[in-house]
This record gives C-alpha cells, structure tokens and sequence, in this order.
C-alpha cells in the first residue's frame, strides 16, 4: 500500500540545516496496524505528516498504492487526503466554533465522488466511538477523551483507506487512552490500516507492527505478534 | 456559498460576540457615511433630473472681465440673446425663462410670489411634467397662467383648477388671467422656480429698456442640442458673435470678446458652476468615500488579526483535504455576508439619521427604494466589490497557513511580523485621518464662527431690510410715506432708502472710473461696483466715515442725475462716496488726497467728496468689491428701505412695520427680513457642510477607535501569558498599565505626526477661497492630537487595566 523509499526531509534556515528525516525507505501492507516510537524530536511527527502529504519529503520517494505522491501538485494531495486518509492528533484539533456532529462533518466536506446519505455516514461514525449524544455540543463542552473519539470519529467517517494518529493518546488519562486504543484496535481489527505515533511502549505493543526511530533513521522495524 | 460560510459567519456571531460586533459595528457606520454622503452627492449633482431635456440642455453662462472684479462664470443673460442668436443661428432651438416678482391677490391678503415669463416653447423644451392641461397649448394666450400643484392648493385649495381665474399684479398691472395648466411639483433639487408661468409676450419684450442691452443680465436662455459637438461647435464661434453684436457699444476700439464671454453651460452642470461650491460638495463625498475606506482597513484589520485564531481551523480543513481556493471562497462568502448585514445595518442609520442629517445640513435628502432602487443596487455593488477586493487579502492570508507549522505550534499564530506591520500601519492610516478631519473640524468652526462675528463695516444686527418698497405698484409718494411712518416708532431710531443692500446684489452694476489723465478704456481703468443710496444710509448702517463728509441734501451738488440727459448737461459734476478700496484702485496716495477729486464715472463727471470704510455685503468667499456710492434724496430706481431699530426683539419691529405698510399700500405684499438673515444666506451653506463634516469626522474617530479597541483586544488576549510572566517576575499592576498603554497609543502618536502636515496643507486650501480668513492657529494641531489621544485613551484604558489585572498563576495557564 504504502513504500517509501529513500525519504529524507532538511528544514533549512539562514544558518541551520536540521535533517529531520535521513534515508527511510519503508513499506507499509494494507490492514497493518503500525506504531512508530521513538525519543521526542526523533522525526516520528515529520514522518507522520509526510505520510500524511502534509508535509513533503526533500528527496525519495513516496509511493501509495503505486502512485507516487511527491510528484503530484498541491492540489493533488488535497484531493489524495480527502480521499484516502484520516488523521487524529494528539491535541484533537477540533474546530472550536463547529459543534461535534460539524466537526465529524469536516472529514466528508472536502471529499468528491463520495455516494450516499452524510447524516447516516456521521451518525454511524458517532455510534462506533460512542460519542452520539454530544453531536450538538461544542468541543470545549466534552472532556478530553470525548473530543479525542469525536476526533477519531471525525478521522473514520469517509472511510479512509489509512488512519494517521499523532500520538492520540498522549493528552488522555490512562483509562481514556485505553479507550482510544480499543477503538484504534477494533478498526483495524474491520479491516483499516493504522499509522500511530506513541510514547507508550504498552500502546505500541498493540499495534501489528513496530517501528523505531532514532536522529531521523529507521533503527528497527518488527512485527508483533498480538 | 456553502452552508460552512453561514455556520462560519453565524458562530462568529454566537462565539465571538465582541469581535463581531465591533468588525459589523465600523462597517456599518462606514457605510451608513458612504451611504448618506452618497445621496448627498447625488442630490447635489443630480439638479434638474426631472427634465428629460437634461442630457440635451445648454444653460447660457456669462462671464465678464473687468479689471479688480471677480470673473466667475454665472447662468444668466441678457433679454434678447436668444432672438439674437436665432437671426445668426436660424436652427437654434432656445427658451427663456425670466423670473419676476408677482403678487398675487385672494380676497383683501396679498401674497408675494415669483413668476416666470416663459416663451411659448417652454413646457415642450423640457418637457415639464403637467398634471392637467397641454403643454402645447398652455401657454398660447397671455391671459393664461400655468400653476404648480403646491401653488394650486395654497391659492384654491385643490389641485383641479382648470380654467379657473386668479388675481395677478406685475409689471403689467392687475390682471385676471385663466389657469391653463397644473403642473406636478418638482423635486426639491431644481434650480427652476417654476410656481407660477405664464407666455413672454412680444409686447413686454419691447417694453423693457435693457432688453438688447450686451453686458446686462435679467434672465436665463436655454439651448438644446442633440450631439454635444454641436454645443461644442458654437461655443467656439461665440467671440466672433459677440465681437460682431456689441459692435463700439463697449467704447471704440474695444472688442466685445475682451469684455465679456458668454458660455453653454450643460443642464447637469448648471447647479454647481461655481467650482468652490462643486469643490465643497466633492469633499464631501470624499469623506463618504473616506468613511466608507477607514471602515474596510478595520475590516481586514481584524479580520487578519483574528485569522491566527483561526489558523488551526484552516490547518484542520486543509489536513482533511480541503483545497486553498475552497477556503477563499470560504472567507471570501463570509465576508459578502458581513458586508452585506453591515449594509443593511447602515442603510437603517441613515433612515434613523436622515431627519438629524437634513436638520444639520440644511437639506432635503430621502432614500427612495422604488423609484431608486436601481441607485441603491448600485450603492450596494461598490460597498460589496470595494469590501470584498479589501476581504481578499485576509481571505488569502488564511488561506495560506501551512498545516504541519500550524499543527505542530502551541501558538497560535499572528501572521509573522509582516502581518503585525501591517495592522500597525493600517491603525496608522486610520488615526492620521482622524487627526486631519479633527484638525479641519476645529479650523471649520472657527472660519465660520469668524465669519458669523466678524466686523463686515458695519452694523448688522437690529437692522431690518424691507424689500417690498422695490415693487414697481408702489409709488415713489408711498415710499416716502413709509419711510416718513416708519421714523415715527418708538423703537425706530432711523430709517433709509437705497439700493446697498447686505445680501442682496440683484440691484447693483459696475462701472469703470477714470482720473484725468488716464487713459478712458473700459479694460484699462479700475471698475467699481455701484449703488445708489438715500438720506442717513450711512449713518443707519453705522458705516465708518474714513475721510471727507457724508452724504447731506442740504449739498445741492450730492443729488445724482434723475435721466440720462440731465447726467450730461454741460458743467455737472455729481457728488459721490467711494470706499476704501475704490481709494487704492484709483492710485490715491491716501483717502484724504482722493477727497475733492474729479474723475469720470460711468461717462459723467463726479467729484469724490467721501470716502467710507470698505463693507462686506456678500459672500465670505468673494473678495470685498470697490464701491461707489451716489446720492438721490428720494431714490426711486427699486430701492428697498433700511430700518435701525432698538429695544424691541426682531420679530416685534416686523410685525410694526408690517402694520405699517398694510396701511400705507395694502395691496402689495409685505417682505421684511433682517440683514442677519440676508447675510446668512451665504454662511449657512458652509456652516451646513461643516455640520455634515464634524459628523462624518466624528463618525470617523469612532470607527478609528472600534479598529483600535480591536487591535487592542487581540493583542492583549495573545499576551496574557505574557503579562503573566511580567507579574511574576515583579512588575506592578500599574507599569503592567503603562506598558500596554504605551503600546496601544504608539500609532495614535505616529499618526498624529503623520497627519499635522496634511491637515496643515488641507485646512489652508479650504481657508484659501475665503477673503476673510482666520489664521492657522497651533491649537488646532494641538486640540485635535489631544483629543485623538484622549478618545483613543479612552477606549484601550479600561483594556489594559482589566489586562494587568489577571491573576499571573490563571495567566499563565492560559493558552
């Protein structure tokens, strides 16, 4: 599904060059569930959001589904994250004037082509993460674990073919983000691939697969056994 | 426009309360100015629209050069140009409209009015709107008379008055005639006066002396042209026209071109051919536009600031695939949405506003939403397009927020450094603008108060000017009468004839005078405005003697000639006054060397026995003229009569005098109007404009301080944490104060420094056209600084207070 190869990303400024990401070539099969650990400022977010086309690699490529993005316009990828992708942040990142059932909304607004009944497709996004009877209120009126599921709700309601999380349990208490992490794991257990950046070693161990980061290089990259 | 931009537009209404209300707030105040500086403009510049012959139209506008004497262009000319013209021009198709006082008599009350001798073409040529009666015979028979709808009710009580009679007394005598036709009362912006008309007959052309007369002025002469490079093609053959009709009337040698110019004025033009009066009303519809710009710099003022509040939100949709150009459309769609509540918002302030406006402008303004809906479409299209071209930068800021910088920042962010610049800049911008209309505000009144005070030479108040002895039904026996009765009241301390009236020139003429010795050319000599006045003028008007004697009957060489050949008998010298100026264009050394001079005036011999202090009679923007006067015992050329009176309120000696003439000469109507309100007739249009002004300034200052309470608002709610860290590090409440203070008030001082110089320039341009004009005082700059400061003081003070108030611990933990 998903191939890197040779990816690296510079951030430049009038005196520093920082690599952020050096060399990562990595594949990723559809239906895996993958954690990407590793030390703060290791790169984890920079590759997180080059898979996401938020952000674009310096050199290499990035294959999905045997397209490769870094060719495509910006406009391109907008259409290829509407499409294909979800995205959960650690900081939820809802938007504070758009009620819940809005903010759900938000993840089918942008998306062409897409058939049948909006309401019903938010609805049932609520249902899976059990946020449904909050769809009326703003997000500073619900807890941290409930805008982090109106979140998720927000990242599963197309339908994604690739679910991105930036550490999305890192802003939840411990019985939330076992929550969050029961939803994670019951997607991809219906069939959705998983991309998650964790601090938590019992988060990571979770997913299908692990992989470590260090200075931007991919140090290991190992399968685990559930 | 997708149902986000109304969730968008409505949540930022339901969420962000103040924001909103302070971005709806200067915009509709913006737009309530454009709007009502809008209709101002379009009354002022839309004259005679009521005539579908408007567009087509050519008013003759004279102009003279005469050595010392303005030479504006005026709407006027003499009687028989148009017969002139149409024996040069046969295909010249013209009307004339003279405008004659008229009394008009119901039952035993008398009533003056105005009449129009019109000729037979008149109604058709613009097509004047008729209630009842044709227009293609209304005005056949010199017995009928066409009456407007408002004339109608007053006189008959209805408007269906076809064929009846009313009592008319003119120059041609008492006289019943025939009403012929009703027509519709015209708009209030007209300069024609048509209430009463009636045909301009052949035998009163002949009648009347200046008739022929090149260089006199009794009435108005229109011309029509279907291709303006026709009008434009007869203009230039006017020199030779007039050259070929004055022929040596002017003096030998003198070419009729050299002295006068006659010009087609076009209709639309004709109202505002002054161009200091077009110059006032194009300011103010530069403060219109000003308002409405100030307003749209609030706009994208906080519309940028708040965009850093709403860069996660553009990050988020962007990060779920949304494309930059969506989003534009996005902002841009709330933007027309705002703009479009705001226009409605203002659009109601000036309904609410129209009466105080009308009231302190001296106007007559309304917004009609059938029969111009299509102007306020259009008003509606340049707040919309100017608002949204002012919308596309903030909409394309938003916009170009990058995700992953947004995302991965706590902050939000501000727009960078160029944006903070920006916003400066534009409060900058929106400060100086205030400083220079406060600046000019101050100078305005000033000017007007000093010109409402000043010393015109002399007395204006408790004098009365009683116009009616100028109708040709009175006898010169009846004015004498009056005069004689009216000496005899109490509270009348004296009483005069002449034609030197204060505020009314319509009885004047200018003259050239020579010294011996100089050359006698019309162009070459000094030219003098000339009037004729009575016994005690003077004295009445309290006119400072500068040098020689007054006038006295008991000096049998002070009587002016009575005719033309008595002015010429062999050996007559006449006694005359002339004032101070008239001194210094003559080349006297001083007003004591002019006095027992000779010269020749007007082709008579005089000799100069007085010389008075220069009066200002018309006005403020006219340069005082030079003047002579004559003497007549009993003046007997329309003279109206003079009344110094005291002890008894105004309104009282008229009613006195008007006892008076009802008993001396019932039937002509009374007019008695003080030389105050003579006078004010030419401040009240300034004073009305700078009304309008001090309210569009004042309107300015408050969308100037909603932008700067905004500004303000955001920058202290991005500082928080900071003046957090401040407290815990020790300062104190009140340096928390200054420093934020400080801060805010920064671009007020920039734009004060920025603005001195521009009002400077600005308020010494207007002062310019003034012949009395105050001086530029330094209070000026400094009253409109202090009260820039002060309002702006006012309006972040509180802010930075409840700012510096914040707990540091719940500050700090703010985000």
């Amino acid at each position: 599904m998903i191939e890197l190869k040779h990816v690296s990303r510079l951030y430049r400024s009038d005196e520093i060059e920082t690599t952020a990401l050096h060399d990562i070539s990595l594949t990723i099969r559809r239906g895996e569930f993958v954690a990407i650990m590793g030390p703060s400022g290791c790169g984890k977010s920079t590759l997180l959001n080059t898979l996401g086309t938020i952000d674009r690699p310096t050199s290499g490529q990035y294959l999905f589904d045997g397209t490769d993005l870094a060719q495509l316009p910006e406009t391109g990828l907008a259409k290829h994250r509407a499409k294909h992708l979800g995205f959960i942040f650690q900081s939820f990142n809802l938007v504070d004037d758009l009620t819940i059932y809005e903010n759900i909304e938000l993840g089918l607004l942008y998306r062409e082509g897409r058939k049948g009944s909006r309401r019903q497709a938010i609805e049932s996004a609520m249902d899976r993460v059990g946020i449904a009877h909050r769809a009326r209120h703003f997000p500073h009126q619900l807890s941290g674990g409930q805008q982090q599921r109106a979140a998720i709700a927000r990242a599963i309601v197309g339908e994604p073919d690739l679910i991105l999380a930036d550490e999305p349990t890192g802003n939840l208490d411990t019985e939330n983000g076992a929550q969050v992490m029961d939803i994670l794991r019951g997607l991809n257990a219906a069939g959705a691939t998983i991309i998650m950046v964790t601090h938590s070693p019992s988060h990571a161990d979770q997913a299908t697969r692990r992989i470590d980061i260090l200075d931007g290089q991919l140090v290991a990259s190992v399968a685990q056994v559930l | 426009m997708g149902r986000s931009t109304f969730t968008a537009f409505y949540r930022s209404f339901t969420r962000h309360p103040l924001y909103a209300l302070l971005n709806l707030l200067g915009l509709s105040f913006g737009i309530a100015v454009f709007i009502a500086l809008s209709l101002l403009y379009r009354f002022e510049t839309g004259y005679e629209s009521w005539s579908s012959a408007r567009q087509d139209t050519y008013a003759i506008g004279g102009q003279y050069f005469f050595p010392g004497m303005p030479n504006d262009v005026f709407i006027g000319s003499m009687g028989g140009l148009l017969d002139e013209m149409k024996i040069a021009y046969p295909h010249l198709e013209g009307t004339r409209d003279w405008g004659n006082a008229v009394t008009v008599h119901k039952g035993a009350e008398v009533y003056g009015e105005q009449i129009e001798l019109v000729d037979g073409n008149f109604l058709s040529f613009f097509n004047i709107p008729l209630r009842h009666g044709d227009a293609k015979t209304a005005l056949a028979s010199p017995d009928s008379v066409v009456i407007s709808e408002e004339k109608a009710r007053k006189y008959f009580g209805t408007v269906d008055v076809l064929g009846r009679a009313i009592t008319l007394s003119d120059e041609e005598g008492r006289k019943n005639y025939v009403v012929s036709a009703v027509m519709r009362d015209l708009p209030k912006n007209t300069d024609m006066k048509l209430d009463f008309m009636r045909l301009l007959t052949k035998q009163r052309m002949s009648e009347e002396a200046n008739w022929h007369k090149w260089g006199s002025i009794q009435l108005v002469t229109y011309f029509k042209f279907a291709d303006p490079a026709q009008a434009a093609a007869l203009q230039k053959q006017f020199p030779a026209f007039i050259d070929r009709q004055v022929g040596d009337r002017f003096g030998d040698d003198i070419k009729g071109s050299k002295i006068m110019a006659l010009h087609l004025v076009p209709l639309a033009d004709a109202h505002l051919i002054d161009p200091k009066q077009k110059a006032a009303i194009v300011s103010l519809g530069l403060v219109g536009v000003v308002a409405l710009v100030l307003a749209l710099i609030n706009y994208v003022n906080l519309a940028t600031a708040r965009a850093g509040l709403r860069a996660r939100e553009v990050a988020v949709r962007k990060t779920l695939g949304a494309q930059p150009g969506a989003l534009r459309l996005q902002f841009l769609g709330e933007a027309a949405l705002t703009l479009l509540l705001a226009f409605l918002i203002g659009l109601s302030l000036v309904e609410l506003s129209l009466p105080v406006i009308n009231a302190v402008g001296g106007l007559n303004l309304k917004l009609d939403y059938v029969s111009e809906g299509a102007w306020v479409a259009g008003v509606l299209a340049v707040v919309m397009a100017a608002g949204l071209v002012a919308a596309l930068y903030p909409a394309f800021a938003l916009s170009a927020f990058k995700p992953a910088q947004v995302l991965a920042s706590s902050r939000t962010p501000a727009g960078g450094r160029a944006g903070v610049r920006l916003r400066e800049v534009l409060v900058i911008m929106q400060f100086a603008t205030v400083v220079v209309a406060f600046v000019l505000m101050l100078g305005f009144m000033r000017q007007i108060d000093h010109m409402q005070k000043a010393d015109l030479g002399f007395t204006r108040e408790g004098l009365l000017i009683v116009n009616s002895t100028r109708y040709t039904a009175i006898s010169e026996a009846q004015r004498e009468a009056y005069v004689a009765a009216v000496r005899a009241l109490p509270n009348v301390k004296r009483a005069s004839i002449g034609n030197a009236i204060p505020g009314d020139q319509s009885s004047t003429s200018n003259s050239n005078i020579v010294r011996p010795g100089q050359t006698d050319s019309a162009t070459g000599s000094p030219t003098v405005n000339w009037s004729v006045v009575g016994p005690d003028y003077f004295q009445l008007l309290g006119t400072k003697l500068v040098a020689g004697r007054l006038f006295n009957a008991r000096y049998g060489g002070d009587q002016m000639w009575r005719t033309d050949a008595e002015s010429r008998e062999e050996g007559r010298v006449t006694n005359v006054i002339i004032s101070r100026l008239t001194v210094k264009r003559m080349d006297y050394a001083s007003p004591q060397a002019a006095i027992g001079q000779i010269a020749r005036f007007a082709n008579r011999q005089v000799r100069i026995v007085g010389v008075v202090e220069d009066m200002r009679f018309y006005h403020p923007t006219d340069a005082i003229q030079a003047k002579l006067y004559l003497f007549d015992a009993k003046p007997n050329n329309n003279p109206v009569a003079f009344v110094r009176y005291e002890g008894v309120s105004e309104p009282q000696m008229r009613a006195q005098l008007q006892q008076v003439w009802r008993r001396i000469a019932p039937d002509v109507p009374f007019e008695g109007v003080s030389a105050t309100a003579n006078l004010d007739k030419y401040y009240k249009p300034e004073r009305d404009r700078s009304n309008l002004f001090s309210i569009g300034a004042g309107i300015a200052a408050l969308i100037g301080c909603i932008g700067l309470y905004g500004m303000a608002a955001f920058n202290t709610s991005r500082r928080v944490r900071e003046i957090g860290l401040r407290k815990v590090l020790g300062a104190s409440r009140g340096k928390v104060v200054g420093l934020l203070i400080g801060q805010f008030l920064r671009p007020v001082v920039v734009a004060s420094l920025l603005a001195i110089p521009l009002a400077w320039l600005a308020l010494r341009h207007w002062l310019s056209q003034f012949d009395d004009a105050i001086a530029i005082s330094p209070w000026f700059f400094v009253g409109a600084v202090a009260g820039a400061l002060l309002i702006a003081l006012g309006t972040v003070g509180g802010l930075a207070l409840v700012s510096a108030s914040v707990e540091p611990g719940k500050a700090l933990r703010h985000e």
